[in-house]
C-alpha cells in the first residue's frame, strides 16, 4: 500500500468525514446523531420494524460493529437494547445474515407484541406473590 | 407488604392488557427540556423547576462515573472481568474498578456468598461512602443459585445489604452485566434527592 500525500497529511480521513456528514443530511443531523448516538457514522439501511428502528449496515467497519440499530426520536435518549424487536435481534447480533425483510418470520396467533424490559419502572416492574397456601399461621395480637 | 401481595394480581393483569394494546406510535422528538433527556417535566412551580434541575445535574455527574468495587467470589467474577477488558470496555461508561469501598459507588457481587464471606461483605458494603449501589451478579448472589441447599452458603446477597440490580445467570455474560450496569443509569437518572428535600 503505498501512501501519498494525501493519505500522509491525513486529508482523505477529512475528506471521508465530510462525505459522512453529507450523507447523514447536514452538520446539524451529524450533530443530532453525535448527541444521541456517539458517533458519527453511516450504512445502508437494511431495513425498518414495527416500532420504528432503523437498522443499518456497514461492512468496511470490523465484524461486531458493521451492524446497528437506529432507535426512532420518540424514545430519544431513554434507548434501550430490548426495545429491538426480536426477529431483528438475530440479524444485529450476527445469528444469522438473513433479515426479516428477506425471510419474514411466521406470524402465530399465540406470540405476544413485543415489549421492553420494564423491570426497573416501579409502576410496571413484576412483584412477586405466592400463590399457594400459607406454612406459617399468624395470630392477630390484642 | 399485605397491600403488595394484593396488588401484584391486578398489575400483572393490566400488564397483560397493555401487551395486546398496540402501542401508540409516533416518531417525534421531545420538545423543550425533555430534549436533555431528564425525567423531571412535570415542574408546578419555579422552586420545584429549580431543584429538578440541580437533581439533573447530580444525576447525571453520579451516573456518568460510577466506580465499582470489585468483590468478585468466584467463576462471575472472570465475567466481571471480561466486562472491564477492550472487547466491553467498561471505561467508556466511567466505569472504573476501584480496589478500595472508600472510593467506590457501587459493588459488584460476583459470586457464591458463603457464612463466612457474608460478615466481610457487609462490612466492605458499610466502608463505601453514601450514595452506593449494589448489583449482585449471578444466579448464586442472586438467591443462593446452585448452593441453595447448602449448608455454608448465603441464600442471596440480598441477606446482607441491598440490592439494587439482579443480573441473573450462571454465569451471566459480561454483555448481561453492562445491561445491568445501564439500568442502574437509568435508575439513577430518576433519583430526586433535592427535590425529596425541597418538599420536606
Amino acid at each position: 500500500y503505498q501512501m501519498g500525500v494525501k493519505e500522509l497529511l491525513g486529508l482523505d480521513k477529512l475528506a471521508k468525514l465530510a462525505t459522512t456528514v453529507q450523507k447523514i443530511g447536514g452538520l446539524r443531523a451529524a450533530l443530532k446523531q453525535r448527541y444521541l448516538m456517539d458517533v458519527t457514522r453511516t450504512g445502508t439501511l437494511v431495513g425498518e420494524d414495527k416500532f420504528g428502528n432503523k437498522y443499518f449496515e456497514d461492512n468496511s467497519y470490523f465484524m461486531p460493529r458493521n451492524r446497528w440499530v437506529v432507535y426512532p426520536d420518540r424514545v430519544w435518549l431513554d434507548y434501550d437494547a430490548t426495545q429491538v424487536a426480536p426477529e431483528w435481534h438475530r440479524w444485529l447480533h450476527h445469528i444469522s445474515d438473513e433479515t426479516p425483510t428477506t425471510n419474514p418470520p411466521k406470524n402465530e396467533k399465540w406470540v405476544l407484541t413485543h415489549e421492553e424490559n420494564s423491570s426497573i419502572f416501579p409502576d410496571k416492574k413484576y412483584t412477586p406473590y405466592a400463590t399457594g397456601r400459607t406454612k406459617i399461621q399468624g395470630w392477630k395480637p390484642q | 407488604m399485605l397491600s403488595r401481595v394484593a396488588g401484584a394480581p391486578t398489575a400483572a393483569l393490566a400488564r397483560l392488557a397493555s401487551t395486546q394494546a398496540t402501542p401508540a406510535l409516533s416518531s417525534e422528538a421531545p420538545k423543550g427540556m425533555g430534549k436533555t433527556g431528564t425525567p423531571f417535566l412535570n415542574t408546578s412551580s419555579a422552586g420545584e423547576y429549580a431543584v429538578a434541575r440541580l437533581d439533573d445535574v447530580m444525576n447525571m455527574a453520579q451516573r456518568t462515573s460510577i466506580w465499582p468495587l470489585t468483590f468478585g467470589l468466584a467463576c462471575c467474577a472472570v465475567e466481571m472481568m471480561h466486562f472491564a477488558a477492550p472487547r466491553y470496555d467498561m471505561d467508556r461508561y466511567g466505569v472504573v474498578f476501584r480496589a478500595s469501598p472508600r472510593q467506590c459507588d457501587l459493588i459488584f457481587v460476583a459470586g457464591t456468598v458463603t457464612n463466612k464471606m457474608a460478615p466481610a461483605l457487609r462490612r466492605v458494603y458499610d466502608q463505601m461512602p453514601e450514595a452506593k449501589w449494589v448489583i449482585s451478579m449471578g444466579s448464586c448472589a442472586n438467591g443462593g443459585g446452585y448452593y441453595h441447599y447448602a449448608y455454608s452458603v448465603l441464600r442471596g446477597a440480598d441477606r446482607v445489604i441491598p440490592v439494587d440490580i439482579y443480573v441473573p445467570g450462571c454465569p451471566p455474560t459480561a454483555e448481561a452485566l453492562l445491561y445491568g450496569v445501564l439500568q442502574l443509569q437509568k435508575k439513577i437518572k430518576r433519583k430526586r434527592e433535592a427535590q425529596l428535600w425541597y418538599r420536606r
